[in-house]
């Protein structure tokens, strides 16, 4: 079984004894973002190698040794401090990499393929009901980002319309991805995907094959675009963008996060695992298929409509299938359930393939080498979804 | 007094194969009635109409003075009517407890302003369920309680029925069916599981139990009246002991006769 799953068999009994642990899970956290940040930031080929390198090491070092195991059931034990230190060392990395574009877009861009990959958990991953049409929903947030963006509505109203937007759409597919199951209702998500596609190529309002403009995120009259500084210090106009992504992945955490630890997570794992069962206890199948995923394509929606105007462009080639496949193999990657491991694989599958020159033409072949092998050894995932438990809340209720 | 359900006339067609053929049921509260008949005679999938599960072509179902005759699985469940399954249906990789308060759902509040935002309100309803899961499994095995944060899986066969027990029991039904809870465990395993459900009988006088099984020693310990099922039809009512002396059962297990 993967390092963690482990239940954790802790002495939480005296305090210096948590605290010390609070201070191990912190120190990990710290080294896994820091390399994180570097891997981001280097181009040189033999460091990203030596980096990649130390991180399977890392990984195989925490699945192996017993004490690799216990630091891993650490981690899992005191969520609090493994949330902090991450947004610490997410502003740290920000502000140590402030002038860099290239390394800011790219941070940016992890964000919001983790926030969409928080959409796609609660459809796949907790409800059960496949999308593979994670692009297309992705580029409908992009696209009212365009038609929105010039009209005068505050920027962080826009990005609330195009969540709503996106799962407005994802209301059309209602009907078709409840009456079906597994294959079936994949199906139907990448026939939508598909006719968006040329929908958008063919509708000359939303600007054709062309595509569309989309302005600059701008907040209470601040355009991202124009900052090139923060007090005495010269930035990029990336900086805010790799903030607000980050900011935005936090957000869509706590909502996913809050939601496994509810009753509603426990009754969309139940509806996922046995309908028949589910059903039996009084449980709507439809109410809580239709929830996760119009609940996912509104984050979808969100994350594309920030990232259209990082992008300052969307066109019809947003939503193709293949961005699809990414964001799906970003979550199988990852593993499933799990928004630490889509992080990690937002990385490994954005990220990589810019930083290794020597694969970029390969990149596809190895992805799929990636995901084979990812679901020959790993079925789970790098980091799988750790089995719920409760005890934590009940102790302090 | 009239009966807490009462099936009359009940029939379940599947093309041409008629699985439960006018049957007439009825079970009073806190009355403990075995089921029982050959393979394919038509028990679980009178389970499975009175649960919901399957749509019944016709008859009537009336259960605490409600018609619960073709309604959905859910307004079934909501109405009192809880069930194990022959085969365990227990997400194997999620907690006991995640695992009971499945059955409770129907009565905890899973609005999404309670999960996301109120989060007081869900540690107060997560606290009291945690309780009560903690002295519902506690009364079957206390091994189970103490370990009510490991995953399912983990149990032996005997446990994991005691845990369908119990998820289904947590909801507070006015009926629970059992379909088959000695299948695949030992004789032993049987015994304990059956001194188990006399204890919680005892102490739950109201509920109403019916029971499909195979192990006639489980039907005669622990039911007050017998039907048998053959074919879809009712072929025989009453004591355990006029059960075994019956011709037409003698004949349905056995086969033979004329």
């Amino acid at each position: 079984m993967s390092m963690l799953q482990l239940a954790p068999t802790l002495d939480t009994a005296n305090g210096r004894s948590v605290g010390l642990q609070r201070v191990v899970v912190a120190l990990t956290v710290a080294v896994l973002f820091a390399g994180g940040g570097f891997l981001l930031h280097t181009e040189e080929q033999g460091q990203v190698i030596a980096l990649l390198a130390a991180f399977v090491a890392l990984f195989a070092l925490g699945e192996k040794l017993p004490a690799g195991r216990r630091v891993a059931a650490l981690c899992v034990a005191h969520p609090g401090t493994v949330n902090l230190t991450a947004a610490v060392m997410v502003l740290a990395i920000a502000a140590a990499l402030r002038e860099e574009h290239y390394t800011l877009l790219m941070m940016a861009t992890v964000a919001l393929f983790a926030t969409a990959a928080a959409g796609l958990t609660l459809q796949m991953a907790f409800a059960g009901v496949p999308n593979f049409a994670g692009a297309a929903f992705f580029a409908v947030g992009s696209y009212v980002a365009a038609v929105l963006g010039t009209s005068g509505i505050p920027h962080l109203l826009v990005l609330v319309i195009a969540g709503l937007a996106a799962a407005v759409l994802g209301l059309l597919l209602l009907l078709p991805v409840l009456r079906t199951r597994g294959h079936y209702a994949a199906l139907v998500t990448i026939a939508f995907g598909l006719l968006l596609r040329s929908f958008l190529e063919v509708n000359d309002v939303l600007g054709g094959p062309q595509g569309m403009k989309v302005p600059s995120f701008s907040l209470f009259g601040l355009s991202f675009s124009r900052v090139t500084e923060i007090g005495p210090y010269d930035v990029s106009f990336y900086l805010p963008y790799a903030l607000a992504g980050c900011f935005l992945f936090a957000l869509a955490f706590a909502v996913v996060r809050r939601l496994e630890f509810s009753f509603a997570g426990v009754a969309l794992d139940a509806v996922r695992s046995d309908e028949v069962s589910a059903s039996v206890f009084g449980l709507s199948i439809a109410r809580w298929k239709a929830t996760a995923f119009l609940m996912g394509n509104a984050l979808i929606g969100v994350a594309g409509a920030l990232y259209g105007m990082m992008n300052a462009f969307v066109n019809p080639n947003s939503a193709n299938f293949g961005d699809s496949l990414i964001m799906l193999s970003i979550l199988v990657l990852g593993g499933l359930g799990n928004l630490w491991g889509a992080v990690v694989a937002s990385v490994v599958i954005l990220v990589i393939p810019e930083k290794l020159q020597a694969i970029q033409e390969f990149r596809l072949v190895i992805f799929a080498l990636l995901v084979i092998a990812i679901l020959r050894f790993r079925p789970s995932g790098l980091m799988p979804r750790v089995t719920r438990d409760f005890s934590s809340f009940a102790k302090e209720g | 007094m009239s009966a807490l359900l009462a099936c009359n006339g009940l029939t379940m067609r599947f093309g041409g194969l008629t699985a439960l053929d006018g049957v007439d049921i009825a079970v009073g509260k806190g009355e403990t009635v075995g089921l029982v008949g050959p393979n394919g005679s038509g028990k679980t999938t009178f389970f499975n109409v009175l649960t919901g599960l399957y749509k019944p072509s016709s008859g009537a179902v009336r259960f605490a003075e409600a018609d619960l005759f073709a309604r959905s699985p859910q307004e079934i469940g909501r109405a009192g009517v809880a069930r194990t399954f022959q085969r365990s249906r227990l997400m194997l990789d999620q907690t006991v407890f995640d695992n009971i308060a499945v059955g409770a759902l129907g009565r905890l509040d899973l609005g999404l302003m309670t999960a996301l935002v109120r989060r007081s309100r869900f540690r107060r309803q997560l606290s009291a369920l945690v309780e009560q899961a903690t002295a519902l499994t506690r009364r079957f095995n206390p091994q189970i309680a103490a370990n009510l944060f490991r995953p399912a899986g983990s149990f032996t066969m005997i446990d994991r029925r005691r845990i369908e027990i119990c998820r289904a029991l947590i909801g507070a039904p006015r009926l629970l069916l059992l379909d088959e809870p000695s299948a695949g465990m030992t004789h032993e395993e049987t015994r304990q599981l059956m001194d188990d459900l006399l204890a919680f009988r005892e102490e739950m006088p109201d509920l109403a139990i019916v029971l499909v099984e195979h192990e006639m020693d489980v039907i005669r310990r622990i039911s007050d009246r017998c039907i048998v099922l053959n074919f879809g039809k009712k072929i025989f009512e009453g004591p355990f002991d006029a059960l075994i002396a019956d011709r037409e059962v003698q004949t349905a297990y056995l086969g033979g006769g004329e």
